[in-house]
């Protein structure tokens, strides 16, 4: 029966249908058989689905099936003229479905619906094994054993958790969390275990042979010194012999305690890592004692104050009210205004404008032009490194091609619109960043297309970097020595070689200094090369800014949050937000295997943009205002308890667009001031003062 | 008695005076809001302020709206996500969320079947690359997809004829109207919306190979919105690109008549009681009101703002309400137009970007 045929008899069907389900569909419901599936994943089954009238009798109404796209195949999706449907039911994912089915009428208030409930289990465990087991150990140790869990797909299950047992308790017994205590000397099979769906025991075997433990003492050593909260402490541990001999195959456990000075009554807090890096967080004695094979050691440290906090001194203050203020930029003047100092700042759900303001003497910022394109939003705001070419970005043009626009910012008094680039952008811009001539402009939260501006009247596409995974999602780009690392929410932070530095005299410490760039150079902005990301299994990955430490030669790439727990509306309803959220400095030495090592957040508040200069970090922390960070030395843990904080300053305005509300945007340490944008109040540039120093 | 009589008449009175109120929710597409107005025949207002999306600081585009044909439940397509935009569902009054589903790129116009109670929605890709993009089928009870077929270049304009069989939309960029049954989930015709020359494409779809077309040249028509006639005999199609709005006899699924309009037709609705054809001019800022019977434009009128968009009629086919967009941090606004009497009765200011529209309620 060809299809215009089917497409007439069903037409005809439906009209008679419609008919009677007006007349009686009260006492319809829906019959499956059978009335409970469970399949495994590619699976399928042939369900017989019926509508009946309250008697049992068919209904002689037709009635459509669906299920969750993608999740559940319905074959066919539409019943016969009598109420019978024999569909084959098809699952892909695991999980619970319905297969529902809903009659077909015009009176939508008499549509029935009836569902099948589907449970599809996630597939059956295959494999279970150690993870990098030891053959050997020795007797008074306790040692850690991971496990990794396959599912019949081949994927990694954390969520599953094995059992771990010992053949000989008496010899080697595991707690709940796969910490092996070796008492004794011997032989001790060990297994892992789980149980699968269908109760079969899935596990994996060793053999675990346990000797006499030489170590009769541990020599404990760290480097003498003055140190403060936040400096990371490293100890040396070492087993030993009775004769001296230093056994390195022995597991030696770190551990600590300590006594806080009273200060406010924080207690001895800080970190110790497995290899015996410590870090203390509050000034006062701490004692880490290193433990193996039934011995001891231990040393006690004075950890006194970083003492490093100074006043952020408000110089001056341009204040916008009638609207939200985004980003900014400042930057030296060029020509015939090379003495002065300049900067732009964007504006957010507003009128398509950009400030532009001559900020030389910082205690008064003042306006001297405004740029006016067609957008709601000009969320960010770049000025090229040789202060002459500036790119704005453009979200809610009434067009709808949305782009970038790029300016002439030679005579800041005077910018030009010089060209506008919407090809393939006009779903918005949100930010970008110039390097080389070039523009990297985030495409509608997509990907980055690199724009050519050697011409900045015709600018041209080169190229775009766009991720491969499902779904993917992009929010900034930010482009130092040939590198851009771009921030990706759950897709973490990327990093690609869009032309890293050619070796040469005036480059070699640079590049010598960073493993980034050490094995850069085979990608362009033709050609973009992924050297390295990090996943960010919280999906708040925002921004992304590369800091080699002045102090350390580590090279870490800190990937900032975007978080806003508490639902909708803030902003809107012209009331404060509360986001959250923090950096986390992810060590790249090791740049293909990036490791996080510290985070800095600042309770109840929510970071945005950041800036590192030195070993300093400048932070927009939202309502949490202006926060600079001394980052300096070795970092571990949580920098905030550390007090590595320098400085703050809460730029609440009581003629603020929200009066009253901090809402920093993003900072930037210009010259010896640092300026930052606040979303309610416009441009600040502030100081760092000794806090004995006057106002004045 | 006398004082029983005299209340009642006087309770009457109040009644014929306070006369019919309206109910329409409005989008603002660069502002995350979503407006609810109340027009009273002779003033309108803004009686909600509705925020939406989950992100307070990336505009979401709040872009199509629909009310469930039982008046329960209004539909909103968010079109930007990270990177696919969602369709969420409130309950009228309360105007609470109660759920939401992802779609694909940049969700725009839907409208729920009333044959099958599920809603079409079309995946406009506004932004994206220009590839055939498509049609999310969603079970609104449940708030899950259930399908998704392949259409052209930027569809737009999902709306379905009264029974409830036929889902029609326009690829803006690739000038072909779509047919879709909504039973059988599958494209039953195709027709290049122009009438330069007539490209009947009655093939299916799955031999049109669109992953195929390297080069694509657009179309001149570049349509942008289709809405079928009460009787389910024509639909009229927006051909944005050449300023005009064709009428197609489903019958013979050809063009039977063209109206040229103004500049930039945008969206279109027929009344409820097939008298009035009304059309935006977005390129214009006017609204057009046609006289379906004779052809002939009876009315253009200048709209409140400069880009207008949107247009919903109520169901007694006595005003149409415009949405309109504004420039940059300009308000949207609602132009309401008396279609007897052809004016501009009243404009409430809205969020940026006034978008789409759709009818809640009438009461007496």
């Amino acid at each position: 029966m060809n299809k215009l045929k089917l497409n007439i008899l069903y037409a005809f069907l439906l009209l008679v249908n419609i008919n009677l389900t007006a007349s009686d569909n009260d006492s319809l419901y829906f019959q499956f058989e059978p009335d409970s599936v469970n399949l495994e994943i590619g699976d399928s089954i042939k369900i017989k689905v019926s509508l009946l009238k309250k008697d049992g009798s068919l209904s002689k109404n037709q009635f459509l099936l669906t299920g969750e796209w993608r999740s559940v195949e319905v074959k066919p999706w539409i019943s016969n003229s009598d109420g019978i449907a024999n569909v084959q039911l098809k699952v892909f994912k695991p999980g619970s479905f319905n297969l529902n089915a809903s009659s077909i009428t015009d009176d939508r208030f008499k549509r029935v619906r009836g569902n099948l409930s589907i449970f599809v289990p996630a597939p059956p465990i295959e494999k279970v094994g150690f993870i990098d087991p030891p053959s050997t150990a020795y007797e008074k140790t306790r040692i850690k054993f991971l496990a990794k869990v396959l599912d019949k797909a081949g994927v990694s299950r954390n969520d599953i958790k094995p059992t771990f047992e010992s053949s000989n308790n008496s010899i080697a017994s595991f707690d709940d969390f796969g910490n092996l205590s070796i008492k004794q000397r011997g032989r001790v099979q060990l297994s892992v275990s789980i149980s699968n769906q269908r109760n079969k025991v899935i596990f994996s075997e060793i053999n675990l042979r346990i000797f006499r433990n030489p170590v009769r003492k541990i020599e404990l050593s760290m480097n003498e010194g003055s140190y403060r909260t936040g400096d990371v402490i490293t100890f040396n541990a070492l087993a030993k012999t009775a004769s001296g001999k230093e056994i390195t195959d022995v597991p030696i456990e770190f551990s600590f305690t300590g006594e806080a000075n009273y200060g406010i009554g924080l207690p001895a807090s800080g970190v110790v890592t497995p290899n015996g890096k410590f870090v203390a967080e509050n000034p006062g004695e701490y004692t880490i004692y290193a433990t193996s094979s039934g011995y001891t050691s231990s040393l006690t440290v004075k950890i006194k104050p970083r003492n490093i906090q100074k006043r952020a001194e408000l110089i001056g203050h341009g204040l916008i009210t009638d609207v939200f203020t985004s980003d900014l930029w400042v930057w030296q003047g060029v020509d015939e205004f090379s003495d002065r100092d300049f900067a732009v700042t964007g504006t957010w759900e507003a009128n398509g404008e950009a400030y532009f303001w001559e900020v030389t003497d910082p205690s008064n910022l003042v306006i001297i032009d405004t740029v006016t394109v067609d957008a709601r939003t000009v969320n960010d705001v770049k000025v090229s490194a040789d202060g002459r070419i500036g790119v704005i970005t453009r979200e809610g043009a009434s067009s709808r091609k949305n782009g970038v626009v790029i300016l002439d910012v030679s005579d800041p008094y005077n910018v030009k619109i010089l060209s506008e680039f919407n090809d393939g952008l006009t779903g918005g811009v949100h930010n970008a960043f110039i390097y080389e001539n070039h523009v990297f402009a985030v495409n509608n939260g997509r990907k980055y297309d690199i724009i050519n501006i050697s011409d900045p009247t015709k600018p041209w596409r080169v190229n775009s970097y766009e991720l491969n995974t499902p779904g993917h999602s992009i929010h900034d780009v930010w482009i130092e020595n040939g590198i851009a690392y771009s921030s990706n929410w759950s897709d973490g932070v990327h990093v690609v070689d869009i032309g890293g530095l050619q070796f040469s005299e005036e480059n070699r410490y640079t590049i010598m200094n960073n493993p980034i760039l050490q094995s850069a150079g085979k990608g362009s902005v033709r050609s973009p090369v992924l050297m390295t990301s990090k996943h960010d299994t919280t999906g708040r990955n925002h921004a992304a800014f590369p800091f080699l430490s002045e102090s350390t030669g580590s090279f870490y790439v800190i990937a900032g949050d975007e978080h806003f727990p508490f639902g909708l509306g803030e902003i809107q309803n012209k009331e404060p937000a509360n986001p959250r959220g923090g950096y986390h400095f992810l060590n790249m030495n090791d740049y293909k295997n990036p490791v996080e090592e510290a985070i800095y957040q600042v309770p109840e508040a929510g970071s945005h943009n950041l800036w590192v200069q030195g070993d300093t970090l400048y932070t927009a922390f939202y309502q949490g205002g202006l926060r600079v960070v001394d980052i300096s030395g070795e970092l571990l843990g949580d920098l905030y308890k550390q007090g590595r904080e320098i400085a703050f300053y809460l730029s609440n305005h009581p003629e603020g667009r929200i009066p009253n509300a901090t809402m920093v945007w993003g900072p930037q340490p210009y010259k010896s001031y640092i300026f930052f944008a606040d979303m309610n109040s416009g441009l600040y540039a502030v100081k760092l003062v000794n806090f004995e120093d006057n106002e004045d | 008695m006398l004082i029983f009589r005299i209340l009642l008449a006087v309770i009457i009175l109040l009644g014929t005076i306070k006369g019919r109120e309206y109910f329409v929710y409005v989008t603002s597409e660069s502002q995350d809001e979503v407006h609810l107005i109340k027009f009273d025949g002779n003033n309108g207002k803004i009686i909600k302020d509705i925020p939406v999306g989950v992100w307070p600081l990336e505009i979401e585009g709040p872009h199509g709206i629909t009310v469930s044909p039982n008046g329960k439940y209004w539909y909103l397509s968010l079109a930007h996500g990270f990177p696919y935009g969602h369709v969420y569902k409130y309950e009228t009054g309360t105007d609470k969320l109660i759920d939401r589903v992802e779609l694909g790129l940049f969700p725009a116009t839907m409208q729920i079947s009333n044959a099958t109670g599920l809603l079409y929605v079309v995946n406009f890709n506004l932004h994206g690359e220009h590839e055939p993009s498509t049609i999310s089928i969603v079970d609104p009870e449940e708030m899950i997809e259930v399908n998704r077929i392949e259409t052209g270049i930027m569809p737009h304009g999902s709306r379905i004829t009264n029974d409830g069989l036929k889902q029609y939309s326009v690829a803006m960029m690739s000038g072909t109207l779509y047919e879709l049954d909504v039973l059988q989930f599958e494209i039953s015709r195709t027709l290049f919306t122009g009438t330069s020359k007539h490209k009947h494409m009655t093939h299916s779809i799955g031999s049109m190979k669109h992953r195929n077309m390297k080069s694509h040249k657009m179309p001149k028509e570049k349509p942008t919105w289709v809405y079928p006639h009460p009787n389910d005999k024509y639909l009229y199609v927006v051909n944005n690109g050449i300023d005009n709005v064709v009428e197609i006899d489903l019958n013979k699924w050809a063009i039977s008549r063209k109206f040229n309009t103004d500049k930039g037709p945008y969206n279109c609705e027929v009344s409820l009681n097939g008298k009035y054809l009304v059309i935006t001019y977005k390129s214009a800022g006017k609204t057009g009101v046609w006289d379906l019977k004779s052809g002939i434009e009876l009315a253009r009128i200048k709209n409140t703002r400069r880009v207008t968009h949107g247009v919903v009629i109520s169901p007694d086919s006595k005003y149409a309400f415009v949405s309109v967009e504004g420039i940059r941090g300009e308000p949207g606004s609602v132009d309401i137009i008396d279609l007897e009497n052809l004016i501009l009765v009243d404009h409430i200011e809205v969020g940026k970007q006034a978008g789409g529209i759709a009818f809640w309620k009438m009461s007496d």
